[in-house]
């Protein structure tokens, strides 16, 4: 052994440097890849929410103060006459395994335009068919007016799927608290001006 | 000396990283559930083996022995994060498939194994073929459990239908249980086969 303590240093210390440095120019690299791909993933969602209309998710948005102090970023779809749509995020804490994130997409009259589930840690198989289109589907033109939002084992009209209902009773019921807090912050969410609530 | 042959065919079979030296067995268990995963887990884990035991094998000379495992465990981590940022910038949906286990690959054994058994004591071009068959027979391992996972757990193969509509899907292959049931079906069929010779 040459050197003793002062090479273990130097080479530990010398690889450190070279890892460090490698890892620096990679993420210069991957970083605007890495933030058109986030980017996407929202243009995509708001898509899927509010078929046929457009948001800029870096301009059209509104930073609300949600219902448990949190802050909800409302996109907004306008046109001449003003808002057309809105998407915002909720979040079912109540899934099987971890939170549910959805994306939800409300026009102007309180009716669901889509939802979209962001991200999951269901069971694969069991609840995991909350991301099949035939089962979002079944939102689009929902309201808390035309719809009791709860699933059919509790007495709603919404379907569950044969063997979970764990799943799509939490997407449901997080879907019915974010219309009821859009019912509610109506006027905010849909005025022009930036109000102050 | 044998030859180059003789070093990457033994990853395949006689020295095979899953089924023979039952190493790497959390994402062989873990993301094994389509092959889809199976194949991109096993194509990330061979790139960062076939590059640390380059630079393991090159700077064998270099590190002393007192450092080694430290030096080796910043080199496998530093590859490990370019393959994470790689993946999230151009391969964003199957990143996020696969979540947390792109940054577990550090501790997966087989790679400090191959550094610490082979790379540290033999010539870069003997290790660079080394983990390249190591890395090719635990592509075929993951590939060989997510098939079996897969085509019993939902009927299909790579996404397409190969059972047919009449098929029940066995849940509980593509749930962790399934994915100990058929390691372990296939690690008897390895040993039996083993057995014969």
């Amino acid at each position: 052994m040459k050197g003793g303590m002062a090479r273990l240093i130097l080479v530990l210390g010398a690889i450190c440097f070279a890892s460090g440095f490698g890892l620096a120019m990679v993420y210069e690299i991957t970083k605007e890849p890495i933030a058109y791909q986030k980017k996407l993933e929202v243009i995509r969602s708001l898509a899927a929410v509010l078929p046929g209309l457009e948001i800029d998710p870096d301009s059209q948005y509104r930073d609300l103060a949600g219902k448990d102090g949190d802050t909800v970023r409302v996109f907004r779809s306008e046109d001449g006459d003003g808002v057309v749509g809105v998407a915002f995020q909720v979040i079912a804490p109540d899934g099987y395994s971890g939170n549910i994130y959805i994306m939800m997409g409300v026009l102007p009259d309180g009716t669901l335009g889509g939802i979209e589930i962001l991200s999951h840690a269901e069971t694969p198989g069991l609840g995991a068919p909350i991301t099949e289109e035939r089962w979002k589907g079944i939102f689009k033109g929902r309201s808390l007016e035309n719809t009791d939002l709860r699933v059919k084992k509790d007495g709603g009209d919404i379907d569950q799927m044969t063997g979970a209902t764990i799943s799509p009773r939490a997407v449901t019921g997080a879907v019915k608290k974010g219309l009821e807090w859009f019912r509610d912050n109506r006027d905010n969410i849909l005025s022009a001006e930036e109000a102050s609530s | 000396m044998s030859g180059y042959g003789v070093e990457f065919t033994k990853g395949l079979w006689s020295e095979n990283p899953v089924f023979r030296m039952v190493l790497g067995l959390c994402p062989a268990l873990a993301v094994t559930n389509t092959v889809v995963n199976s194949i991109a887990m096993g194509l990330a884990t061979m790139f960062v083996l076939l590059c640390s035991n380059t630079v393991v094998s090159t700077l064998r000379n270099f590190i002393p022995d007192k450092v080694r495992i430290p030096s080796f465990i910043i080199i496998i981590a530093s590859f490990v994060t370019i393959v994470d940022l790689t993946m999230a910038a151009w391969a964003h949906p199957i990143h996020k498939t696969l979540g947390l286990f792109v940054p577990l690959i550090v501790v997966n054994c087989l790679i400090l194994g191959r550094s610490e058994a082979f790379a540290s004591r033999h010539p870069v071009l003997r290790s660079v073929v080394d983990g390249l068959g190591m890395g090719v027979g635990f592509t075929i391992a993951l590939i060989t459990i997510g098939a079996v996972r897969e085509i019993l757990g939902s009927g299909t193969f790579l996404g397409y239908s190969v059972l047919g509509a009449g098929y029940t899907d066995m849940l509980v292959m593509i749930l962790p249980p399934g994915a100990f049931l058929a390691m372990g079906a296939l690690l008897g069929m390895f040993n039996a086969v083993d057995h014969r010779r």
